[in-house]
């Protein structure tokens, strides 16, 4: 068994944004059940004993927590590098400084659009121009930058334009990460996945700028799973590289494997985060190949890509235990097909929609889209414990 | 982005480090012989020349002070190959965002 790499702390649920294609739980941990300062603290410390490398801090909105710089200074005491990825809401001087004296290291934010009236519409809240302006203060600063774009159906046309936006916010990185299908963006599906012609013409888009761009900003992109012929080497591997940790403590193998029936998942409040690593049920459940059905048995593949993702194994399939649909060798990887198919045919949306005509679908899509329910309320940080806001 | 030349200073690129030697008791974050370096979704392990080189690219030594420093410490290697291996290990971390120079 490896040790764990990195540590996805998901410190609160709460967020201003109700992005359509959100993976988050449709069921979010509540305010009142959040882990305390000093049991995160505890977390990171005994992550650090175990290997782990990295911390990243994400949610929900990372910033609803009036403690995040103490959070983010426990963790770089605890001897781990520490990553934010925000969308910016709520942050400015003086605290993006606090917790960059803190000891933050790397800091992401992902942009939904280069056009403001689109992001702003995908976000379900006025984010854009925030996000710019965040940007700018943030290169005042000595931490790495990675500007993350979400890329599906209503935004790939233009994705050229997208990284000339991002060029311009001077990020080392760029991650452009295409929707995945999860919580709301697999009920959005439809309305999200791009058609094989736009993804073609987008992966000569990022080669073009992979070239430009070297040795300024570093590119990393994926071709979505579903068109692609082998699945996705999903969090590295169940039980292989990471643990995330939820707002109320529980401890998953990734932030959907709640979904999956028959699992049960510790608390770090009940149990040390070695015992969990090492010996619980969930963690072992898909860890190494004991598990994994023909044709990933005897396949090549499988030290590569495990077998694809477990959750989408089962929200395709109905069994977790499948081999991920996404891959062209799975026996239910028609499923995947005609989703795509669906894609590539279906004349309501299959039209190439520039950003001057989204008025128009958004009344033209409004019932195929399912707006994230934001159950719990934004409260940005306090300030009196973090003389911000 | 070609090379360094002898007059650049290489150094780690923003939000990239070091990481302490043996921050945590009982943590396995590099040995006597292995540093890391840590950066935005992973971190490299290096050891003998490699980290040889990187230890030396603090922003202060130029390139130049670099390669003269490592020919004269393997004086049994090639001192046009040195240059050239340095070079292109920096240039691919150059492109991975990890070194600047």
């Amino acid at each position: 068994m490896t040790n764990p790499l990195a540590l996805i702390a998901e410190i609160t649920h709460r967020c201003p944004l109700h992005c359509v294609y959100c993976s988050n739980p449709l069921e979010l941990a509540a305010v009142r059940d959040e882990l305390s300062t000093s049991e995160w603290i505890d977390i990171f410390q005994q992550g650090s004993k175990l290997g782990i490398l990295h911390a990243h801090f994400t949610g929900g909105e990372p910033l609803a927590r009036p403690d995040l710089t103490e959070l983010i200074a426990g963790a770089r005491a605890a001897g781990l590098y520490t990553n934010l990825i925000t969308s910016g809401i709520g942050l400015a001087e003086p605290r993006l400084k606090q917790v960059v004296d803190a000891g933050l290291d790397h800091i992401q934010i992902s942009f939904q659009d280069s056009r403001e009236d689109a992001a702003n519409w995908i976000a379900g809240a006025k984010s854009h121009a925030y996000k710019i302006e965040l940007s700018r203060l943030i290169r005042r600063h000595k931490i790495a930058f990675t500007v993350n774009l979400v890329v599906h159906r209503q935004n790939i046309d233009h994705l050229d334009e997208m990284i000339s936006f991002i060029e311009q916010l001077a990020p080392e990185r760029m991650e452009i990460a295409h929707t995945q299908y999860y919580g709301w963006a697999l009920k959005n599906r439809s309305a999200l996945l791009p058609t094989r012609a736009q993804l073609d013409k987008a992966v000569e888009v990022v080669a073009a700028a992979e070239k430009r761009l070297a040795g300024r900003i570093r590119i990393d992109s994926v071709v979505p799973d579903y068109y692609a012929r082998f699945p996705k080497a999903c969090m590295g591997g169940w039980g292989r590289r990471l643990m995330l940790i939820n707002p109320a403590g529980k401890v998953l193998p990734c932030h959907a494997a709640e979904v999956i029936p028959g699992l049960t998942f510790e608390n770090v409040r009940d149990c040390s985060l070695e015992y969990i690593w090492q010996e619980s049920s969930s963690f072992q459940r898909f860890r190494g190949e004991e598990w994994m059905p023909e044709p990933c048995r005897s396949c090549d593949q499988r030290s590569q890509d495990f077998g694809g993702c477990r959750c989408q194994a089962l929200l395709l399939t109905g069994n977790a235990a499948a081999t991920d649909p996404a891959c062209s060798l799975a026996p239910a990887h028609h499923i995947v097909e005609a989703a795509v198919a669906d894609a590539n045919s279906d004349p309501a949306i299959s039209e190439s929609v520039s950003a001057a005509s989204f008025v128009q679908l958004q009344q033209l899509t409004q019932s195929l889209w399912s707006y994230r329910k934001n159950r719990n309320k934004f409260e940005p940080g306090s300030t009196a414990k973090t003389g911000t806001q | 982005m070609p090379v360094p030349d002898d007059s650049s200073r290489p150094r780690l690129a923003a939000g990239c480090r070091w990481a302490a030697e043996n921050e945590v008791a009982g943590g396995k974050k590099g040995t006597e012989e292995t540093r890391i370096i840590l950066f935005p979704e992973g971190a490299i392990k290096l050891q003998g020349t490699g980290r040889q080189v990187l230890e030396r690219c603090n922003g202060s030594r130029t390139f130049g002070e670099i390669i003269a420093e490592l020919q004269s410490q393997f004086k049994d290697s090639n001192p046009s190959k040195i240059r050239g291996d340095i070079g292109i290990f920096l240039e691919q971390l150059q492109k991975k965002r990890i070194v600047d120079y």
